[in-house]
């Protein structure tokens, strides 16, 4: 994590770990909803990802301090999960995937309050909920009724009553829910800067694989309540052998046979991406294949080193 | 910050100021209940309305006071007013009265506490801070019983005041425990309403469902009271035993039953007017039963919202 | 299959569609747009639910306002999910069934088919109250699909579907639209529909502003030059050479990822330019692609 010193200087810290679970289990019943499950989780932001009924919400709740584990144990900043749940929600901002407010107020008189219920000094609270409502781009709607507000508004006062107390850890669960494409770009562009460089450790748990690609740059991935696969997600997103993805006008056959002749392995492309495996460093493929273009009558539209998609990741951590 | 920039940085800004330990929640939950509350001008009125006994008869003690100081054939009839006048059950009236306003400053107060909470989806955001079910719901009975409390507390103290100070010689001051005795009852009828009303509220979404259903409880169970009074009454005491019982089984009636008992009185005719003989007051029950009724009562209710409320809930 | 000629609808003063002219055809068309941009209007103007106020809208050649011919092709998945919940998933379609006029026997076997087909036929004896929104979600398009229409429409289909999930349900509309069905689908993620189907109807504040086949739609927007970004170790080098390109109108470079950034007007001469860099004047390129050439950029380049 690259932070920002007080002489305005980058200095990489070493990675603080925000949340350590060790070998936890917790059942409901006969039904197991983490199993064994051990991690750690750093500073920065982090994606959590799993299919329904993973244990993502178990998770999720246990980091709250809402439950009591079969076995195991876990801190979240230093705190003991079993024993120090309100010490830890007040630390931690939670952002529900439900529609969620106090009725009957305003917007600023609602996070002013969520202030105060985090702890806050009335003052402080109102002072602050004015300045975070300004901050998540609800300053002009700040005295309306909540009640009034319009699914972005919702999602958007959402993170606001959860950020209201400065918290060190942001726990958002399906922040983008609901919100059409400007709002969904404006919601992740939120998240992102205060996960980067102000001292606000995220956990974002979501479907959407593109949108925890846009913020996080790490992810767990819980499959039948375990922990299946933890990293970075550029590591993750890495391919053996580091083969290029080019990308055509049109698809043209010639060029793959042309490429193919000269001892390249070209898959079978989709729709018009070939992906090209070769030894050669990427200036020097890059020459072979542009000559390859000229030759079969094609136009390169695209050359990169090919990655994974996130997707592909996580469907294929859920198969091994 | 050491050194000032021209141009201030107003993007976000984490808040490191001062955080109260956990614990002290409930008081923010019942002050802002209070605060809701004191907004709706409506409850003002009510507040006269509730205390409509203790002002008509300040009044008409007052009118009998002024005529009786500048007219002198007054006195007698003064002197026999006066002999009418039960001073305790003034109180008993006056808490008696002011229950139906009560009810309809509860339901105003406490209809909407958890319901429009359980519209709203609030319990997650109050469960999410550092703060849990018991707080939670302690802060919104607090919220709803310490208003009712003032005011009901309110209208008898001043009552009380101008009593002792006018009309010691008429023996107002009797029984120097009737202060202390009413200071017990309106707390108890605060409780007893508040519990009630949070109960209720936590089964509903909807404020109005919750309001209704509370106000049918109240209306049904008092026309029995009503029904049992005008047994009680018409057969001049000498009904079978159940009656003067089942009198009390209704809102109003647990609650009149508590002050008869702890102030120790069957009750008279209001505002001092002429009765036909004691027969048509119902005696006051045993205060123990009484007293164990209101709370159970009580208890109930509470525990009715605090099965309903769901702090596992938080997430998904 | 669905013809709108200049359909409006408006409800008193507020606009829901203004004068939208399109046909539907067979296969998958994405319907976008912001929230309240007539979205949902258009929808219910379909499925027969509302009338223009002016225009036209025929589906199979007839107006499908109060119209039960129409109805009986036409399979609905809206966006709300409020159903009977103490019914289960299989009751609560098969009811629908018999609604749609099957017999009992018919509707149950129908019933039965669909449920496996959107992979519920395992899950569908528990109360609809314990769904999931995934559950939920092809449920909903279980009954939608129950009296195989000709033509679909779902309200953000996708909506609470977990990547497994979201796969599923999309190649199993790709298996309609092979059908020949016609699908038109509502939807907010727009990489999704990227996934799903080029063909795509954009509204904005009630106007169609956009309709076709995404890429043609991104040669047609002449006020936002087509984006390039090239990797390479010699920027300054490469961009004083580009910059001599007549179409080439801004180049740009990239502090923080290193590389250049630049804007044509011309993406075909680029593209035929760029080789000679590598091939003839020994430039080191490791990379190059266009950032904007997707949805979300023409989404975005449309709208504002």
């Amino acid at each position: 994590m690259a932070h920002e010193n007080s002489s305005g200087v980058l200095s990489y810290a070493r990675l603080v770990t925000v949340a350590r679970i060790s070998n936890l289990t917790v059942r409901y019943g006969n039904f197991t909803a983490l199993d064994d499950l051990s991690c750690e989780i750093p500073e920065g932001c982090t994606g959590l990802l799993g299919p329904n009924g993973a244990g993502k919400t178990t998770l999720l709740k246990t980091i709250l301090g809402f439950v009591n584990p079969t076995s195991g144990e876990g801190t979240v900043m230093g705190k003991d999960i079993r024993t120090d749940g309100m010490a830890i929600r007040q630390l931690i901002g939670l952002m529900p995937e439900q529609d969620c407010h106090i009725p009957g107020m305003t917007a600023v008189g609602f996070v002013s309050y969520a202030g105060e219920l985090s702890g806050m000094p009335p003052a402080d609270a109102l002072r602050r909920a004015h300045e975070v409502l300004e901050y998540c781009g609800l300053g002009e709607a700040r005295y309306r009724n909540v009640e009034t507000y319009s699914t972005g508004m919702k999602q958007r006062i959402k993170l606001a009553q959860a950020l209201v107390h400065g918290p060190k850890l942001l726990l958002l669960d399906e922040p983008t829910n609901g919100l059409d494409p400007r709002g969904r770009e404006e919601m992740l562009d939120l998240v992102r800067s205060v996960s980067h460089g102000r001292g606000v450790n995220v956990i974002v748990s979501s479907h959407l694989l593109p949108d925890i690609e846009r913020v996080c740059d790490r992810v767990i991935v819980v499959i039948k309540g375990k922990l299946r696969t933890a990293g970075t997600i550029k590591d993750l997103k890495k391919l053996a052998g580091q083969p290029a993805d080019v990308e055509l006008r049109e698809p043209s056959l010639a060029f793959s046979n042309l490429l193919m002749d000269k001892g390249l392995t070209v898959a079978p492309p989709k729709g018009n991406v070939y992906r090209v495996q070769s030894e050669l460093p990427p200036e020097e493929l890059l020459r072979v294949v542009q000559r390859a273009a000229i030759e079969s009558g094609a136009q390169v539209r695209g050359f990169e080193t090919a990655v994974r998609t996130l997707e592909e990741v996580f469907l294929e951590a859920l198969t091994s | 910050m050491s050194n000032i920039k021209p141009i201030a940085d107003l993007s976000y800004r984490n808040y490191d100021g001062p955080l109260k330990k956990p614990g002290s929640r409930w008081w923010v939950i019942a002050k802002n209940g209070i605060r809701i509350a004191l907004k709706k001008k409506a409850l003002w009125g009510l507040m006269f309305v509730s205390a409509w006994y203790y002002l008509v008869m300040l009044v008409v003690l007052f009118f009998v006071n002024q005529v009786t100081a500048s007219n002198p054939a007054g006195a007698q009839a003064m002197k026999a007013f006066m002999e009418r006048l039960v001073w305790p059950d003034q109180f008993l009236h006056g808490f008696s009265y002011a229950q139906l306003p009560m009810l309809i400053i509860a339901l105003m107060l406490g209809a909407g506490s958890i319901a429009n909470d359980n519209r709203a989806n609030a319990m997650l955001v109050y469960l999410s801070k550092p703060c849990d079910k018991r707080e939670y719901l302690f802060g919104k009975w607090i919220g709803i019983a310490l208003p009712i409390f003032v005011i009901m507390v309110v209208p008898t103290i001043i009552f009380y005041g101008y009593g002792a100070l006018t009309f010691r010689e008429y023996g107002f001051l009797k029984d120097a425990w009737l202060l202390p005795k009413m200071l017990a009852i309106i707390p108890i009828a605060a409780i007893f309403h508040a519990s009630i009303v949070v109960g209720i509220s936590s089964m509903f979404n909807q404020a109005r469902n919750a309001s209704a259903t509370y106000a049918g409880i109240y209306f049904i169970t008092n026309f029995f009271t009503l029904l049992m009074g005008g047994i009680w009454a018409s057969s001049r005491g000498e009904t079978p035993f159940p009656v003067k019982h089942l009198f009390y089984a209704s809102i109003d009636g647990v609650l009149i039953g508590v002050c008869k008992a702890i102030i120790g009185t069957k009750g008279s005719a209001p505002f001092g007017i002429q009765s036909p003989g004691g027969v048509s007051q119902v005696p006051a029950p045993n205060i123990a039963a009484i007293l164990g009724i209101a709370l159970l009562i009580s208890v109930v209710f509470v525990l009715i919202a605090w099965r309903k409320i769901r702090a596992v809930e938080v997430i998904g | 299959m669905i013809q709108i000629e200049n359909a409006s609808r408006w409800f008193g003063q507020v606009i829901g569609v203004n004068d939208v002219t399109h046909t539907i055809e067979p296969g998958v068309t994405a319907l976008l747009g912001m929230n309240g941009a007539g979205k949902s209007t258009l929808l219910r103007l379909i499925t027969g639910q509302i009338r223009p106020t002016t225009g036209s809208i025929k589906v199979f050649g007839n107006e499908p306002f109060a119209n039960p011919e129409v109805y009986k092709r036409m399979g609905y998945c809206p966006e709300i999910d409020q159903f009977y919940e103490h019914r289960t998933g299989r009751q609560f379609v098969n009811y629908l069934a018999r609604l749609a006029g099957m017999s009992a026997a018919e509707a149950k076997t129908r019933t039965d088919e669909v449920l496996h087909e959107v992979g519920m036929a395992d899950r569908a004896d528990k109360k609809l109250a314990g769904y999931s929104k995934g559950m939920r979600q092809r449920i909903k398009l279980a009954q939608a699909i129950l009296h195989d229409p000709d033509i679909i429409l779902l309200d953000e289909p996708l909506n609470g579907l977990d990547p497994v999930g979201r796969r599923e349900f999309m190649s199993y509309l790709h298996t309609l639209a092979e059908r020949g069905k016609t699908i038109l689908v509502s939807s907010h993620i727009l990489f999704e529909v990227e996934q799903m189907t080029k063909s795509i109807m954009l509204l904005h504040r009630g106007r169609l502003l956009a309709a076709g086949d995404v890429s043609l739609i991104r040669e047609y927007i002449d006020k936002y030059p087509h984006r390039v970004r090239i990797e390479t170790p010699q920027p300054r080098e490469v961009a004083a050479k580009l910059i001599q390109l007549p179409y080439v109108l801004k180049v740009e470079f990239d502090e923080w990822r290193g590389g250049i950034e630049l804007q044509t007007r011309e993406l075909n001469q680029f593209f035929a330019f760029l080789p000679t860099l590598t091939t003839e004047e020994n430039f080191t390129i490791t990379g190059f692609s266009s950032p904007d050439n997707n949805l979300e950029s023409i989404f975005h380049y449309l709208i504002e």
